[in-house]
């Protein structure tokens, strides 16, 4: 698995059929879970069998990620597939079927292993639901399983849409779990049409790779891709990377179509660590890496993935900064490390993008879920000022301590298996002979330290200080009443004095299940830091570097080999040192600089935090930043405008139009020309003989008339 | 053949038996003729020897019927319209069922009149025979103005009134093609002769011209039918004030009509004006989408909602299928079908919230899950195919519509050239965001969010009459409607290769004359500007 030259030719394996079970176990798990709702199951079953049958999808994939000795595909059944002819263009092919290289084994180990833990996760956590939507949520979860595989897996395009479409709809089903909550049903709404424009281009991409290359299968369209396409659409070649472009920016939430991710936090807080954070969300980045030979048709094509990466990247990080919603800090965190995967992509490093999304995978599900626990127990309070001190709370101190691990690595705390991941992806971008990404490497280490900023922003603010917390809006929630019965039996922490202006609250610790899930967590995220210090430290080849480089994404996989003998690498320098080191020392920086000025923010002087930002609004030539930035840039409020008001006049100007001018005035109006004719005519039907004889005469002298007027013209 | 003459008969003789039998036993009655009428058409079906060719079997003449005139009983099936009668005869037990609780009085003439009306489209489909399609076509109307004049709401009179005027004027013209071309080959063969395949014959001999005026008088037959903008301004009226499963089958069967006229007779009868006006229709067709979506999203109504949903998705339908090429014939013979099954399980999903609620209101009415969390997920699911979710029905048709769409300027190499393009695929494609945005907006009132019943629901129950004994979520019969419906849906999203098969011959025998004719249609027009840049550089010699 080592250097390659191209994509290596994928072998027909229809032995390997198992593999299907990765899939087929979340589907069965789906229908079963089904079947709990339909018969009312109140235990947790469901969860039950959820967890099974996903750690048994993780089994198989572990199971054939140590049988796997290069790209299969195997064969399951057809699907949407015929033909009218013989030629190339003259079938159209889009089987059951998977694509089985290392790319897809890379993806499908973290999603289903991240998928397994979730679940034990949300066993615990949406237990308060147990015959309610307790089954609903855990069907949710595996159709998104099944989605995600089916994405992931597939072996062509349209399987790939299937998944696409498919983690849509489990997104959507999710989000909108509380649906007695406006808030969530339009959440859920927007995050589905958001996406929808994204799949628009990924659909339209679609068709135009049919066009050029004759088929969607990813083995026929590298071997294809080599030859060449033949277009005879008016449209070229070229626009592909910018069509798949699209979707992957709906489904990672980039700009442009980045603003429904934060509204999507009002799903159930496992799901944004799951669907918002871990996976579903780097299914853009998938995309991107599966498809990378493409984007090669256009020489701007990345340098555009690059561009918008790079902005998402920092136009993100200010929104977070500013936001007091810590979910949604953590929301915007994961829009912006995004950003950072697709700026590693364009500019041509897509071991750096794809191992920015393992550890990101790993740490962002992590500081989601203790986010979820500090939620949970406090009755949904998420306001960051009004919660401090928890790391000194008994039966907080798990939480608080592996949401440190989760902070540090967010931020790339030097040696951190993130710090590793962005370092590659901004060292791709520094040493680049291009200025624009050069530059665009310089905005990303800005954004580093204002992610390190805001992160501990939140850290500092809930888990350091001294003790103080409010309850949150659910606190009167008869049913929330009820779970904390039974949770008083375990340890429950003291009231603390700060806490009394809520008589009654008290905050509930989690238990086994939530804190065992966040330690394998915070572990998980310092394993995935192995490949890199092997690299680092023993000069080892590193495993995702090793896994690029077999898949179709090899062009950006920066072995050793290609860098050594790279000349334009060296001739680059970071502020005139070798890039290793500069890079190292300047992210370091960011780092800890961001970090320190949390610290004197949000710890050690409260205070100065709301001076400061007061002192930023008396200035006028400076207001509007703290301004836009707490109110998200206005994005919303700008696709309103432009968009979604003027097509609302539109449509009620056509309704109306529609209903008065076309129905009313067109239609009824032909409609009434007979009557009118018939009125024209009425008065001669009097009843009068004598009108009816003149009547007749005049009709006769009218036909004789014309008769002599034929006969006449006849002669001529 | 006798099978087929089952099938259409059985249902009219439950409707004698209905007429002269007592009120108490009509439903049952009618339940019974539509089965027997589906079970008939099944075995049919499960023997149908021509699933993988295009023939019509049986093939055989049938007895004469007017003599002089050449019209025959001639009745037989090619697969398409194998697969719209079995969806026709599908969804007519389960319409009956739905009308159970939902008509209480004058049940005697609903059932007899609604077993004609499956009966005479049931022999639409099935006819052979130009003139008998022609009746069959035609007399669906009667039957379907009677339901929706007796049952309806309370603009019934006027809907019922526009909706037989309209459509049937529209026919008129049809029906003069029709005529035209039973005329035209007596010319030729000395004889009257109304067989569809001998029509065809004849059709496609004819010179340009002629084909072109052939094809524009049969699409406006159709297109009031099927309806296609800016032609469908009775649908949403009929739709509203038709009686639940009048309406399901009013969008499910009788607007399938449209679409298969097209398919049966203007597209393979008058290629050359196929041709000619192919990007005409498409235009109105990517129109229909984006006009009827955008009523849709500001729409209050549930049930008008889908009525305006059903002119965009039709006119999704039409757009593939004059794409001309396999893949988008293909996509919109499967789209007709599926529209069928989501569309006919939207309608019913309404009803069955109507005749608790009475009203379909969507500002006053919603948040349905928590109290009905059965029925919110057949709704959820029959919105999702409706979106065109991939795995459900809804997508293979949506998909390969519009991939037809776009591939259909791929000359040569399909073997099908186009002019429709990319640029039609985008604008088109715009319908699916929209399709999701108003279907969601629907579910999100209805479905989700707070629980909210309109005020007058408290004082009917007091003295409603039969919708009260409606449990609060569906009881079983209301299952048993959806539940085939839903099983239909996931089935063939997930195995849509049979029924892909099974049209492939078809659509290509569609299409046999298009290729060629496309060809010198677009020579013809591509000559013209050649033609006229050749002249200019003359003129300005000329001028120099």
């Amino acid at each position: 698995m080592t250097a390659a030259g191209s994509i290596p030719q994928a072998v027909i394996a229809p032995e390997l059929a198992w593999v299907g079970l990765a899939i087929l176990l979340p589907l069965l798990s789906a229908i079963l879970c089904a079947l709990c709702a339909a018969l009312r199951v109140k235990s947790k079953l469901p969860a039950l069998i959820t967890t099974v049958a996903l750690a048994g999808s993780c089994f198989v994939i572990v199971k054939a990620y140590f049988a796997y000795s290069g790209p299969v595909e195997v064969p399951i059944f057809q699907w949407i597939t015929f033909e009218w002819g013989d030629g190339k263009f003259q079938s159209f092919t889009a089987d059951c079927a998977l694509y089985i290289d290392s790319l897809t084994l890379y993806w499908m180990l973290f999603v289903t292993g991240l998928g397994t833990l979730i679940t034990i996760y949300a066993s615990e956590y949406m237990e308060e639901d147990c015959g309610k939507g307790y089954s609903r949520f855990f069907f949710g979860m595996s159709i998104f399983l099944f989605s995600m595989g089916a994405l992931v897996m597939g072996d062509n395009l349209v399987m790939l849409y299937l998944g696409w479409e498919g983690v849509g709809l489990a997104s959507y089903l999710l989000v909108g779990y509380y649906y007695e909550r406006p808030s969530a049903v339009e959440a859920a709404k927007k995050a589905f049409i958001m996406n929808r424009i994204g799949d628009l281009g990924l659909a339209l991409g679609i068709f135009m790779l049919w066009c050029n290359y004759g088929t969607l299968q990813y083995g026929e369209l590298f071997a294809a891709m080599k030859d060449g396409g033949q277009t005879s659409v008016d449209w070229d070649l070229s626009v592909i990377p910018f069509l798949l472009m699209i979707g992957a920016f709906g489904k990672s939430a980039q700009i442009p179509l980045f603003t429904w991710l934060p509204d999507a936090m009002e799903g159930p807080t496992p799901v944004s660590a799951l669907i918002h954070a871990a996976t579903m969300v780097t299914a853009g980045v998938f995309l991107i890496a599966r498809m990378y030979p493409f984007f090669e048709l256009h020489p701007q094509a990345l340098a555009t993935v690059a561009w918008v990466g790079g902005s998402t990247a920092l136009v993100a990080a200010t929104i977070g900064m500013a936001q007091y919603d810590f979910k949604r800090v953590f929301a915007y965190s994961t829009i912006s490390q995004l950003g950072y995967m697709f700026l590693g992509l364009g500019v041509g490093t897509t071991f750096g993008a794809c191992y920015h999304t393992l550890t990101h995978a790993f740490f962002k599900a992590l500081l989601f879920l203790t986010a979820g626990a500090i939620m949970h127990g406090f009755a949904g309070q998420l306001d960051l000022r009004k919660l401090s001190g928890l790391r000194q709370m008994p039966g907080w101190r798990i939480v608080s301590w592996t949401m440190l691990v989760g902070c540090l690595w967010l931020s790339a705390f030097p040696y951190t298996a993130a710090f590793f991941s962005k370092d590659a992806i901004l060292f791709k971008a520094l040493t680049s002979e291009r200025g624009d990404f050069r530059f665009l490497g310089w905005v990303g280490l800005a954004t580093a330290g204002l992610t390190a900023y805001y992160t501990f922003r939140v850290w500092f603010r809930i888990c350091a200080g001294p003790v103080h917390y409010e309850a949150g809006p659910e606190s009167h929630d008869q049913s929330h009443d009820q779970s904390h019965d039974q949770s008083h039996d375990k340890g429950k922490p003291d009231p603390t004095p700060e806490g009394e202006s809520h008589g009654a609250f008290h905050p509930h610790a989690p238990r086994w299940a939530i804190n065992g899930v966040l330690v394998i967590l915070a572990i998980g995220a310092v394993v995935v830091g192995f490949p890199a210090y092997g690299h680092v430290f023993a000069h080892k080849e590193n495993w995702v570097q090793a896994m690029m480089a077999s898949s179709s994404a090899y062009q950006g996989a920066c072995l050793e080999s290609d860098h050594g003998t790279g000349a334009a690498v060296h001739t680059q320098t970071v502020l005139g040192l070798d890039p290793h080191t500069g890079l190292t020392i300047v992210g370091s920086t960011a780092s800890i600089g961001g970090i320190l000025i949390a610290w004197y923010f949000h710890l050690y002087s409260r205070k100065s935090a709301d001076q400061l930002r007061a002192a930023l609004l008396r200035r006028w030539w400076i207001r509007w930043v703290p301004i836009c930035m707490e109110n998200r840039w206005y994005v919303d409020e700008i696709y309103l405008a432009c968009f979604r008001l003027p097509m609302w006049i539109g449509a009620q100007i056509l309704n109306f139009g529609d209903r008065h001018f076309l129905d009313g005035v067109l239609v009824d109006g032909l409609a009434k020309f007979p009557i009118a004719v018939g009125k024209v005519f009425r008065p001669l039907y009097s009843g009068a003989l004598q009108s009816y004889a003149i009547t007749m005469t005049g009709g006769v002298a009218l036909v004789l008339a014309w008769v002599t007027w034929i006969w006449l013209r006849g002669f001529n | 053949m006798n099978l087929i003459w089952v099938s259409i008969l059985f249902p009219l003789v439950a409707a004698v038996v209905i007429a002269v039998g007592p009120s108490k036993s009509a439903r049952w009655v009618a339940f019974f003729g539509t089965l027997v009428s589906l079970g008939a058409l099944t075995i049919f079906a499960w023997n149908f020897p021509a699933w993988h060719n295009a023939q019509h079997f049986p093939s055989d003449v049938g007895p004469s019927w007017i003599k002089d005139a050449g019209t025959t009983l001639s009745v037989g099936f090619d697969t398409v319209s194998l697969l719209l009668a079995l969806l026709t005869a599908f969804l007519m037990p389960l319409c009956i069922l739905g009308s159970f609780s939902a008509i209480t009085e004058r049940t005697k003439e609903y059932y007899a009149w609604f077993l004609v009306l499956g009966s005479s489209i049931i022999l639409a489909f099935a006819a052979r025979d130009a003139i008998l399609f022609y009746i069959g076509y035609e007399f669906t109307l009667v039957p379907m103005t009677l339901i929706i004049a007796i049952y309806g709401g309370s603009e019934r009179r006027v809907a019922a009134t526009k909706m037989f005027l309209y459509t049937f004027l529209g026919s008129m013209f049809m029906l003069a093609a029709l005529l035209y071309l039973g005329w035209e080959h007596r010319l030729v063969s000395g004889a009257w002769d109304f067989d569809i395949d001998t029509l065809t014959k004849t059709a496609i001999r004819l010179p340009s011209a002629i084909q072109y005026w052939l094809f524009a008088a049969l699409m406006v037959g159709f297109a009031v039918k099927i309806p296609l903008f800016p032609l469908h301004t009775w649908l949403p009226l009929a739709h509203d004030q038709a009686p639940t499963a009048g309406s399901v089958i009013l969008a499910s069967a009788m607007l399938k009509l449209g679409t298969y006229g097209n398919y049966r007779f203007a597209l393979p009868m008058a290629p050359a004006g196929g041709a000619e006006l192919m990007s005409l229709v498409a235009v109105l067709a990517i129109i229909a989408i984006i006009y009827a979506s955008l009523i849709c999203w500001v729409q209050t109504d549930a049930k008008k909602l889908i009525a305006y949903s059903s002119v965009a998705h039709l006119g999704l339908c039409m757009l593939g299928l004059f794409a001309l090429n396999p893949v988008g014939a293909e996509g919109a013979v499967f789209y007709m079908v599926n529209h069928g099954l989501s569309t006919g399980a939207l309608f019913l999903c309404i009803g069955m919230f109507y005749e608790r609620y009475h009203t379909k209101d969507t500002d006053v009415l919603g948040g349905l899950a928590k109290r009905m969390p059965v029925w919110s997920s057949f709704m959820v699911l029959f919105t999702l195919s409706s979106i065109g979710l991939p795995g459900l029905n809804g997508f293979v048709g949506e998909f390969l519509c519009l991939g037809g769409t776009f591939i259909s300027e791929h000359d040569g190499l399909t073997g099908y050239p186009g002019v429709l393009g990319p640029w039609y695929a985008v604008v088109a494609g715009l319908g699916l965001i929209f399709a999701a945005m108003y279907l969601l907006i629907l579910l999100g009132k209805i479905v989700w969010g707070v629980y909210r019943e309109p005020p007058h629901i408290s004082s009917s129950t007091s003295h409603g009459g039969e919708a009260t004994r409606l449990p609060r979520d569906l009881c079983l019969r209301e299952i048993v409607i959806l539940t085939p419906l839903a099983v239909a849906c996931v089935w063939l999203g997930l195995q849509p290769k049979p029924m892909l098969d099974a049209i492939a011959p078809c659509a290509e025998k569609m299409l046999a004359n298009y290729p060629k004719e496309i060809e010198r249609h677009m020579s013809h027009t591509s000559a013209a500007p050649l033609a006229s840049n050749d002249q200019e550089p003359v003129n300005e010699l000329r001028s120099e």
